[in-house]
């Protein structure tokens, strides 16, 4: 089976100064990669090109059979899902008008937006101003916008960060969902712990380089 | 660099020759001496939009080459426009006082224009200064040397277009036919400051290249300084 | 990509809606500027009632491209990121912009206008053409403020070097449109202005399409 994601020495440099300097992993159909690394070991940098949203410096890799290299990523990025530190919502929206605006792009309907954010337990609150909300609320709509798109490759930075301990099962959901269909899913984190159970493969970033 | 001297030297041997020319040449019916300054004046103009254009070049071969040496040329020749463009205003305001009444007669669409092209590129310069990674600022650049380029003939239209629905053309310098010594002395420093802008050219583009090879010099990887924090004098924590 | 476009316009009002940062910083802010001018001039009434219209088109230029600098869905790390991935194209999302800043701008401009008839008591009349030189002179503003905020995005300092790139880029639609109003007041045609207002916006607007995927390439 094709892998949902190989990069083959990834280097990231800005300038000239390296953040990732070799980076080599693939994630098969249905496996969920954990990587875990000290801060500013280049962990959310790998990540983001694991999204194709930053270009390698250099290196070769495929997401979702797309090379890194051409420009055929952009037709697989409408099924990468990706959960940054800072949940990506604005402000002034309400969770659910968040939401919305992701369905209407993604041709997802009012009633999927509801049982996203009921899944998530944010049903009470999805009228509530995002700036309004909690950092952990704002994650947990971060989640629920994953719950609604059902991403083929799921990338999450930090997942259980600002979670509670009630929410934290949802991110084992969110990655057995998109295993079990077949995609894939990477998760990175500074606490190796948190991805003990969740990861079926583990590697280590230190100092931009990439190990098991 | 010894090309950069060489260049330099003809271009010195060349402006003697247009300085002694511009002086030697009778004075100008109506202006009298002030119009001397025409052979600076014009020269710096010419160069200021023969710098632009070559900034656009350079920013055009660098979207289909995607080499450094383009991107240096199109920067190299902004930073060398910007200075001949501000000498073209400067000189222009001088000549303008004394004889139309104003420093800036902005009935002209070429001094509008200049002025406009002045700001525009030191945008272009700000813009390179505050992007610290090389190749965005290539790539952002670029564009904006491609846009700007575009805009430059845009408002020079559009003044002109107000000169000519507002009033009959007025006597201009340069309106009346020159006299064949001063066209020469014009002549003579046209390709005086040519050469002059060659030689800055081919100079900035090997410091350019200088500062590049400084730039990528090795440095240790990002993640590197991080270390775990000391905490009650342990080491690891 | 058209209703990705408009998806993208319609977010941004609708933050703008509720931020509410045009009506209740830059519209003031504009008319404060509109109040200075008069202030400084004095009691030269036919003075200022003549400068009028130039004063309305330059604090336009001046302060209305603040509203492309606005913070819009497409513009903070996070959000950026998740428009990309959603599949919206750099095209789309640059004319969504543009289209929520050129409707900004067409509010921001009348309010600005009532203001300066007020202010300025200006001789001109006001005709139906008027607001098509509003609408081409708000739209080629938004195409190019929003442009100039792609070109900057992210970089720090980037208000201030976003506007100097503005300023200079937009002067043929600020010679174009007080042109216009100029030849209305003295009866005389407005073709010549209205058709360069035109090719200005045509240039800008695909200068912003060209530059819309080189410049989200870059950002990668």
């Amino acid at each position: 089976m094709t892998p949902v994601l190989t990069l083959e020495k990834i280097e990231v440099r800005i300038g000239n100064v390296p953040l990732v300097s070799s980076a080599s992993c693939s994630v098969e159909s249905g496996q969920c990669l954990g990587i875990a690394g000290p801060n500013g070991s280049g962990k959310t940098t790998l990540l983001r090109v694991m999204a194709t949203l930053l270009k390698p410096s250099s290196g070769r890799g495929s997401i979702l059979g797309a090379a890194l290299e051409t420009a055929g990523f952009e037709l697989v990025r409408p099924r990468i899902g990706l959960s940054s530190h800072q949940p990506a919502l604005s402000d002034h929206l309400t969770l659910r008008e968040n939401l919305e605006f992701v369905a209407r792009i993604t041709g997802h309907g009012a009633r999927e937006v509801g049982e996203a954010l009921e899944t998530v337990g944010l049903a009470g609150a999805a009228d509530r101003l995002a700036i309004h909300c909690s950092h952990g609320m704002r994650k947990r709509a971060d989640l629920a916008r994953l719950f609604l798109t059902r991403p083929d490759l799921l990338l999450l930075d930090e997942p259980h960060a600002g979670l509670d301990s009630s929410a934290t099962p949802l991110v084992t959901v969110l990655v057995r969902h998109t295993t079990s269909k077949g995609g894939g899913a990477v998760i990175v984190s500074h606490d190796p712990t948190t991805m003990v159970d969740l990861a079926d493969e583990h590697m280590t970033l230190r100092t931009g380089i990439l190990s098991r | 660099m010894t090309k950069v001297r060489i260049v330099m030297a003809l271009a010195a041997i060349v402006a003697a020759y247009g300085l002694y020319l511009a002086i030697a040449a009778p004075p100008e019916a109506v202006q009298r001496t002030y119009a001397r300054i025409l052979h600076i004046h014009a020269p710096s103009a010419w160069l200021a939009f023969l710098a632009f254009f070559v900034t656009a070049f350079g920013s055009i071969m660098w979207r289909v080459r995607r080499k450094p040496v383009w991107d240096r040329l199109a920067a190299s020749s902004a930073e060398i426009g910007v200075l001949f463009t501000g000498l073209a205003l400067v000189t222009g305001m001088i000549w303008g006082k004394p004889v139309w009444g104003v420093y800036f007669d902005w009935a002209d669409a070429r001094m509008a224009s200049t002025a406009l092209m002045f700001l525009v590129y030191l945008g272009y310069l700000a813009l390179r200064r505050a992007t610290p990674d090389p190749q965005l600022r290539a790539a952002r650049a670029s564009i904006l040397g491609i846009v700007a380029v575009v805009q430059v003939p845009l408002v020079y239209f559009s003044v002109n277009l107000v000169r000519t629905l507002h009033q009959t053309p007025t006597i201009r310098p340069g309106g009346s036919p020159i006299h064949p010594a001063m066209l020469q002395a014009l002549m003579v420093n046209l390709a005086a400051f040519t050469l002059i802008y060659i030689a800055l050219l081919m100079g900035r583009m090997v410091v350019g290249r200088l500062e590049e090879e400084a730039a990528s010099a090795f440095e240790p990887v990002a993640g590197a300084a991080v270390v775990p924090p000391r905490l009650n004098g342990a080491v690891d924590v | 990509m058209t209703t990705h476009a408009l998806e993208i316009a319609r977010h941004d009002l609708l933050v703008e809606r509720r931020a509410k940062e045009t009506l209740t910083v830059v519209v003031p802010f504009g008319l404060a500027a509109l109040i200075a001018l008069p202030m400084a001039i004095g009691i030269d009434l036919p003075l200022i009632s003549r400068i009028g219209p130039a004063a309305y088109w330059s604090t336009s230029l001046l302060f209305g491209m603040q509203i492309a600098w606005r913070n819009t869905v497409a513009d903070t790390g996070p959000n950026r990121d998740l428009i990309t991935l959603l599949g919206v194209s750099p095209v789309s999302r640059f004319w969504g912009r543009a289209i929520a800043s050129a409707v900004l701008l067409v509010a921001f401009m009348f309010l600005l206008g009532v203001a300066a008839i007020l202010l300025f008591s200006p001789q001109i009349p006001l005709t139906p053409w008027m607001l098509l030189i509003v609408l081409l002179f708000a739209t080629g503003l938004a195409i190019v403020a929003t442009l100039a905020a792609d070109i900057t995005s992210g970089l720090s300092g980037r208000s201030p070097l976003a506007s100097v790139l503005v300023v200079p880029l937009a002067l043929p639609l600020l010679v174009g449109a007080a042109q216009a109003v100029e030849s209305l007041s003295r009866g005389s045609g407005i073709l010549p202005w209205l058709l360069m207002l035109a090719a200005v916006e045509i240039v800008l607007a695909v200068a912003g399409t060209l530059a819309a995927k080189p410049l989200e390439e870059a950002a990668r």
